[in-house]
């Protein structure tokens, strides 16, 4: 039998009212995502790539469309799915611990599994010597590591990412894909990954999903054949960039020739 | 979370707001009415003592008496008069020392440990001193609410001009800004909404020193004389209608003043938006 | 990162460089922040003070009655404080204070978190309070007078109501004030409503609340003097207008000083209080 965690979109809409008009921010988006697979997902800012995460992650139930897992529709959150908000979103009151401790309040282990569970996902994101640190004592980067570290500490089948690095420096960024990508392959978890950085998708993901705006759909699906662990300047993932980008370059195109 | 149904159309959606907006309305009512209603059935039944609770009939007996005479309206400018003079003095002292002690280090080392020291007096424990220094009359009076405001609106001109980003002011050193130029185009505009919320509790708190100053310093007309005259002559009736008129005054109070504030401040919500 | 952090340095030089070769205003200002200057200035006033005050007796400027020298105020703190009529009033005042603070504040937090929660229970009660709030502790006075007398109750009815409004307008602005996005977190980690309000709701109305304690604390001290002002045959409020009906100007004075005294001593603890308890808040730059 293949492994659990397969999970299926169909058709999703999604509208959101704003002074009373309804708008649609998704249409018609359909994706299946093999369990153990890195999907990213990239698209100019607002085009729904956010609000998609959410769907997913069961924090908004209102939309047209099925999102099935292994078959089920999906009813609110579940602790087999983790996420990584855009912003960190740590609660600053609580140590660099705690605030990973937070989420296994509803785990079925036992106060010492917890403990070391918590300090297992403290050295998997590198931030031994900060276990008693305030997020406002943590650098941009520590913040989004402890907030990973956060959301795998349940050990979910699904983790979603919502740009996590977009508030980082080149060089950390860098330095946290490469991270990722072996916490991916040592966890062996179905990952999505929204970015607005190609570079990004495309070295991490095993399918590229292009986005397009207003309203939200997929514009293409581009498959990434290198297997993983990637170095970053591999020949063929700078063609597929190529192919990426070119996608854009014509989005530009139409918007500009539209608005003449 | 529960999963809310949420009507379609616009216009089903508006309807919809407008019908739970009256919902609050009746429901915020309904606990001042069921008071009313038990106030009358006590009152009428004679469950209570009426010479001490007497039925909201009466009250409004004595509302209409004392509306339809000048004394209440006299009082009412009185009042006003003095809770003006006082907030336009203390407001201004305020002002001006809140500046000086938030732009100047010196000044804030020199003053402001006194300033902070002197502010744990209570303030209705300088009635007495004031009464002896300066009699019962319009002068103790003026000066008492003066220091009411004084407070409010000095520390938070002072906060609001120290907290103003250390960035912005290197910006002005950068463009070589003069110190004169540095306050009006920098510190200034920065702090004003502290300053305005200074000013907001300042109006607050002047009308709270006015009905105690008519209190504690009783001599010349005035609105809180309603309420005093009411329970020296142990008319409850008067005694509710001041209370409430009181109220009521401090309610216009809060309202203008938070009103002012949102209308001074418009920018600043525009461009959070 | 490292390039931005250089520019900003460079920067942050230039402006150094520029300052320092300023004129004296920029050396005086810097100088002013050390150590023998640092302590010497906010003494510089209260002594000035003192000074005009001496000499305002000294040279008699103002008749006695209506100022009393430096040394008479002391000694009269001194020898009030030895009869026992400042530890006694001063015992009874803090017992009161300690009764309403309790009941006010209790109470206070019950009706805030009870609003903050519950729309509906915000609904129904939270325009009736908001318009009791409204009228402040020295108008309900004479209705509690004719209600309760000039007893005890009376003081205790005032000191609480004043605690009371504070802490519940704290409660229920710190709790509608907190984000959305944090109790997102508690539905990704399928928290319960008790775990909400228990692991996000608490901590994060925590520095609300705790200004509402400081506020609601500050105005109980307000409170007990209006009340002792106004009705009462015991108390430090007391002990005030007794001094000012004999004209003793010397024992108003000391007792103004006792006021101010206990005022700073409940700030400051308050203060550092919160500083131990929202430690978090401290930020690494
Ligand atoms: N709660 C909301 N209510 C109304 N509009 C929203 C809401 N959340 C997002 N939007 C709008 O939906 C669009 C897509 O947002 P989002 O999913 O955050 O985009 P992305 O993450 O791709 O930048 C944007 O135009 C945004 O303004
Ligand atoms: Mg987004």
């Amino acid at each position: 039998m293949a492994k659990p965690g397969h999970l299926t979109l169909r058709n999703i809409r999604k509208q959101y009212t704003v002074n009373g008009n309804a708008f649609t921010v998704l249409d018609g988006v359909s994706l299946d995502i093999a369990p153990g697979e890195f999907v990213s997902i990239v698209g100019h800012s607002g085009c729904g790539k956010s609000t998609l995460l959410r769907l997913v992650m069961g924090l908004d139930g209102e939309y047209e469309g099925e999102i099935l897992l292994d078959g089920h529709r999906l009813r609110g959150t579940s602790l087999d799915r983790g996420i990584v908000f855009q912003e960190h979103r740590l609660f600053p009151w609580l140590s660099v611990t705690d605030n990973i401790g937070l989420a296994l309040q509803n785990s079925p282990l036992t106060k010492a599994e917890r403990r070391d569970a918590i300090q297992q996902h403290v050295e998997l994101v590198g931030l031994q010597g900060f276990e008693k640190a305030w997020p406002n004592q943590l650098s941009g980067g520590m913040s989004q590591r402890v907030a990973i570290a956060r959301a795998l500490v349940n050990r979910p089948e699904i983790l979603l990412l919502d740009e996590p690095f977009g508030a980082l420096d080149a060089l950390n960024r860098a330095k946290l894909q490469a991270e990722l990508q072996r916490i991916w392959q040592v966890e062996g978890i179905t990952m999505i990954l929204v970015t607005h950085d190609v570079e990004e998708a495309i070295f991490l993901g095993d399918r590229v999903v292009v986005m397009e705006p207003r309203p939200g759909r997929i514009k293409r699906i581009v498959p990434v054949a290198t297997p993983h662990p990637r170095v970053r300047n591999d020949c063929n993932l700078l063609q597929v960039r190529e192919s990426v980008l070119e996608e854009f370059r014509e989005e530009t195109i139409e918007t500009i020739s539209n608005a003449a | 979370m529960s999963v809310q149904v949420i009507p379609s159309t616009p216009a089903l959606r508006r309807a919809a707001a407008a019908v739970a907006a009256r919902t609050r309305l009746w429901q915020g009512l309904a606990l001042p009415v069921a008071i009313i209603v038990l106030w009358t059935v006590a009152t009428s039944a004679n469950w209570v003592d009426t010479r001490i609770l007497v039925g909201p009939w009466k009250v409004v007996e004595t509302a209409w008496f004392h509306l339809t005479h000048h004394v209440l309206w006299e009082g009412l400018g009185y009042s006003v008069a003095r809770m003006v003079s006082g907030f336009v003095l203390g407001g201004f002292a305020g002002l001006v020392l809140g500046v000086l002690l938030g732009a100047s280090r010196i000044g804030d080392r020199l003053v402001s440990p006194t300033l902070n020291t002197v502010k744990q007096i209570a303030l209705f424990a300088w009635i007495p001193l004031i009464s002896v220094w300066f009699g019962m009359g319009e002068p103790a009076k003026v000066i008492f609410i003066a220091l009411a405001v004084f407070y409010p609106i000095v520390f938070n001109t002072y906060e609001g001009v120290r907290s103003v980003a250390r960035e912005h002011i290197e910006v002005a050193r950068a463009f070589e800004f003069t110190r004169w130029q540095t306050f009006r185009r920098v510190i200034l505009p920065s702090s004003t909404p502290q300053i305005f919320t200074g000013v907001r509790l300042g109006l607050i708190y002047a009308w709270l020193a006015t009905v105690g100053a008519e209190y504690f310093l009783k001599a010349g007309p005035g609105l809180g004389n309603i309420m005093i005259d009411g329970r020296e002559r142990f008319l409850m009736e008067q005694v509710i209608f001041g209370v409430t008129v009181v109220g009521l005054v401090g309610f216009a109070v809060q309202i203008i003043a938070t009103r002012l504030e949102t209308r001074l401040l418009r920018w600043r919500t525009r461009s959070n938006a | 990162m490292s390039i931005a952090a250089d520019t900003t340095t460079l920067a942050r030089q230039v402006l150094v460089t520029k300052t320092a070769q300023r004129p004296w205003t920029g050396r005086l200002l810097r100088r002013s922040g050390s150590w023998s200057l640092g302590l010497t200035l906010p003494l510089l006033l209260p002594l000035a003070i003192l000074g005009a005050w001496q000499s305002a007796s000294t040279w008699h400027w103002i008749s006695p009655q209506i100022l009393p020298a430096p040394a008479v105020v002391w000694g009269t703190l001194v020898d009030l404080t030895a009869s026992g009529d400042i530890t006694t009033n001063l015992g009874i005042s803090a017992l009161r204070v300690l009764y309403g603070f309790l009941i006010g504040g209790i109470a206070g937090l019950v009706l805030g978190l009870a609003m903050g929660l519950s729309p509906t229970v915000r609904a129904y009660l939270y325009p009736t309070f908001n318009a009791i709030s409204l009228v402040p502790a020295l108008g309900w006075i004479p209705l509690l007078m004719m209600f309760v007398g000039i007893g005890e109750t009376l003081k205790i009815i005032i000191i609480a109501k004043a605690t009371l409004v504070p802490i519940a307008i704290a409660a229920v602005q710190g709790i509608r004030n907190i984000p959305e996005n944090y109790f997102e977190v508690g539905s990704v980690f399928r928290f319960s409503r008790w775990q909400v309000v228990r692991y996000i709701v608490l901590p994060a109305a925590v520095p609300s609340l705790f200004n509402g304690v400081r506020q609601g604390l500050n105005h109980a001290w307000l409170a007990l003097v209006v009340v002792e002002l106004l009705a009462s045959s015991e108390g430090i409020g007391y002990l005030m207008v007794w001094g000012r009906q004999l004209f003793q100007l010397d024992v108003v004075i000391a007792t103004m000083i006792v006021i101010g005294a206990v005022g700073l001593l409940l700030d400051q603890g308050l203060q550092f209080a919160e500083s131990r308890l929202l430690r978090w808040r401290r930020s690494a730059y």
